[in-house]
């Protein structure tokens, strides 16, 4: 079991830099997701922690140990590719079987483990078979058992899910939580799927342009963020991003003014609000904090996906399912003032009020 | 409103014309490449007076064995031939070996600046100037090491102009090889000489297939170098044995027909032999699902 720290880590490709002062402490036993959009740099992250990219400055260590410039194989962690990267012309059973065999595990224990993984990810009847002819969620699990026949100090997970159709996704999803929590290995996810971030962590590390935004438990990151980027990164659909300005404590753009804002004036403002606290109501509210017409509703099944036009932008709000407005209806909205956030625009930090 | 005409829709005429021109253009292929090979195995089987006959005799109307009796039973083109797959088989085993790492270091291996393009090129532009450039040269190094006539100056010689390619193909084939399943090898513990050997190498099987064909016809066929190094039949090779029946006073078709169509074999052999590795597609099934 394991811990990993980075110190002071900087990932520069020639001029660019993919990580930058990169500081970070997971913890024995956590599941730990690296969240951002691509380019991000969570994927060097997670390859430095496997030794595939050497760290320019900065220190690694898994446990008490440093591991810059140690090689792979001794730093015992397994990780599972985005494209599994199973060895094609190995059947199922010499895949799962590689890390034992290399380490020179006597064969009648490699055969029991296997047997033992393959099990675990009802893969038994497959054993004979080429990757060739699996389906995509067998090749994930024959990844995963490859992974887990060894047990190592850390699991490395680069997007497993992300070439699965959504169905099995969630599944596999589920299957992953489930199997993190028995074998309670330190796992590193690397994902931009902000729904697999949200359920499978114990800590997001958002992560934006090689740093970290943001780094708190999936309830943290959603209720409080820190920053315009992770504001507008979690939830589905985003939180509205609305620029605007506070003038005598009260937040106003276009015909949206939202008060109780406990700041005389700020310009060059951004009011976050996200879809589930903004509330439809009749135009002829008295305190409605804008009336503006749909521009198109959505059923989803569990609710309706309302968009209003403010200025020259959308405004997003989860109605109830029964919502019947109609295109151009103009209806009015109630903002929930205890669930806004105030951002700087310049500056991208939350404004606390 | 009128629905579109799909601009695919080919009419019946057109489907059969398109497939007449295919087969045509193949048979025309066919004939170009076979045709030679046709005409000197009958040749061979014929009286000498029968191969200039007019009109030509298409099948030898009375067939012999006279002129393989000749050829590998008087004349010594059995040791020819000999010579001819030992140099061969050396050249292959050597530039295959030398040019699947060099291709491998050169796809895979990280360099400062430009370097990888640079080294590549500098690899492949020693196969830019003609050969006969480097005769002189090159039996001057034979003559100084005392190697003039003997095959290992064939096979280092052959070696030194096979290798560029060969590590231009292997380092092709590597190019295309998904780089996380050697990726995979190494973080599940094996060294980068270990994920080589049991992950990058099997699956670049058709590539070193391709290499080695190459290679070896490539040997079997050179004419030059081999003219100029080899001066008996103790390292003389196929081709020039062939051409030593073009003497001063005749020219011995049925003889060179014979041999010419048998030095044809080896490599017909080969190549039905290494054609099943020769399939792509074997890293399908690797990346995604």
């Amino acid at each position: 079991m394991a811990s990993v720290t980075f110190k002071n880590v900087c990932k520069k490709f020639g001029e660019f830099v993919a990580v930058n002062d990169f500081n970070l402490d997971i913890r024995d036993k956590e599941f730990l997701v690296l969240l951002g959009p691509s380019g991000c740099g969570k994927t060097t992250t997670m390859r430095m922690v496997a030794g595939l990219e050497e760290a320019t400055f900065g220190d690694i260590y898994i446990n008490e140990d440093r591991v810059n410039g140690v090689l792979p194989k001794y730093r015992d962690v397994a990780m599972v590719f985005q494209s599994y990267a199973l060895y094609p012309h190995l059947t199922v059973e010499d895949n799962i079987g590689y890390p034992l065999k290399i380490r020179k595990v006597p064969p009648a224990e490699c055969k029991r483990r296997i047997a033992e993984v393959a099990r675990r990810v009802e893969l038994d009847s497959m054993l004979s078979r080429l990757p060739k002819e699996l389906s995509g969620g067998q090749r994930q699990r024959v990844a995963l058992a490859r992974a887990i026949v060894r047990t190592p100090r850390v699991f490395l997970m680069d997007e497993p899910l992300s070439n699965l159709d959504a169905k099995l996704r969630t599944q596999m999803r589920a299957e992953l939580k489930h199997l993190q929590h028995e074998l309670q290995v330190t796992t590193i996810y690397v994902t931009h799927d902000q729904i697999e971030a949200m359920t499978l962590a114990h800590r997001v590390a958002v992560m934006n342009k090689g740093v970290i935004e943001q780094l708190g438990t999936p309830r943290e990151i959603y209720n409080d963020p820190r920053t315009l980027f992770v504001a507008g990164f979690i939830g589905s659909p985003p939180m509205n991003l609305i620029p605007g300005e506070v003038r005598d404590g009260v937040f106003v753009c276009g015909g949206l003014r939202v008060g109780g804002i406990g700041r005389a004036t700020l310009s060059g403002a951004v009011l976050g609000v996200r879809p589930e606290d903004v509330h439809p109501t009749d135009a002829g509210d008295a305190d409605v904090n804008l009336v503006a017409p749909i521009y198109s509703a959505e059923l989803t099944g569990e609710n309706t996906l309302v968009s209003l036009r403010l200025g020259g932008q959308l405004m997003t709000l989860r109605a109830d399912k029964n919502f019947t407005g109609q295109i151009d209806q103009q209806i009015g909205v109630k903002v929930a003032a205890d669930r806004v956030f105030l951002f700087n625009g310049e500056t991208k930090d939350r404004v606390d009020f | 409103m009128t629905l579109p005409k799909t601009i695919h829709a080919r009419s019946r005429t057109t489907e059969v014309l398109i497939r007449l021109l295919a087969y045509l253009t193949i048979v025309v292929a066919l004939v170009v490449t076979l045709f030679p090979i046709y005409w000197i195995a009958t040749n061979s089987f014929k009286y000498d007076i029968d191969i200039f006959a007019v009109p030509p005799e298409w099948l030898p109307r009375n067939p012999t064995l006279k002129h393989y009796s000749e050829a590998f039973i008087q004349r010594p083109f059995l040791r020819y031939a000999l010579n001819s797959f030992l140099v061969a088989v050396g050249t292959t085993i050597i530039s295959v070996t030398f040019g699947t790492m060099a291709g491998y270091a050169l796809a895979r291996f990280s360099y400062p600046w430009q370097w990888r393009k640079q080294i590549s090129f500098w690899i492949l532009s020693t196969r830019m100037m003609p050969p006969i450039v480097s005769i002189i040269p090159l039996y001057l190094f034979f003559n100084y090491f005392d190697m003039l006539n003997t095959k290992s100056a064939l096979i280092v010689a052959y070696t030194a102009f096979n290798l560029p390619f060969a590590t231009w193909m292997m380092k092709s084939y590597f190019q295309d090889l998904p780089v996380e399943l050697e990726e995979a090898a190494i973080v599940d513990g094996d060294t980068r000489w270990g994920a080589f050997l049991h992950v990058a190498l099997p699956l670049a099987r058709p590539g070193l297939a391709a290499t080695a064909i190459f290679c070896l016809i490539i040997s079997w066929n050179e004419f030059l170098l081999s003219l100029i190094i080899t001066l008996t039949e103790q390292s003389q090779t196929l081709p020039i044995g062939i051409a030593g029946r073009v003497t001063q006073y005749n020219t011995y078709w049925g003889e060179i027909s014979a041999a010419g169509f048998m030095a044809c074999v080896p490599i017909v052999i080969f190549a039905f032999i290494v054609q099943k590795h020769l399939v792509r597609g074997l890293s399908l099934g690797a990346i995604k699902g």
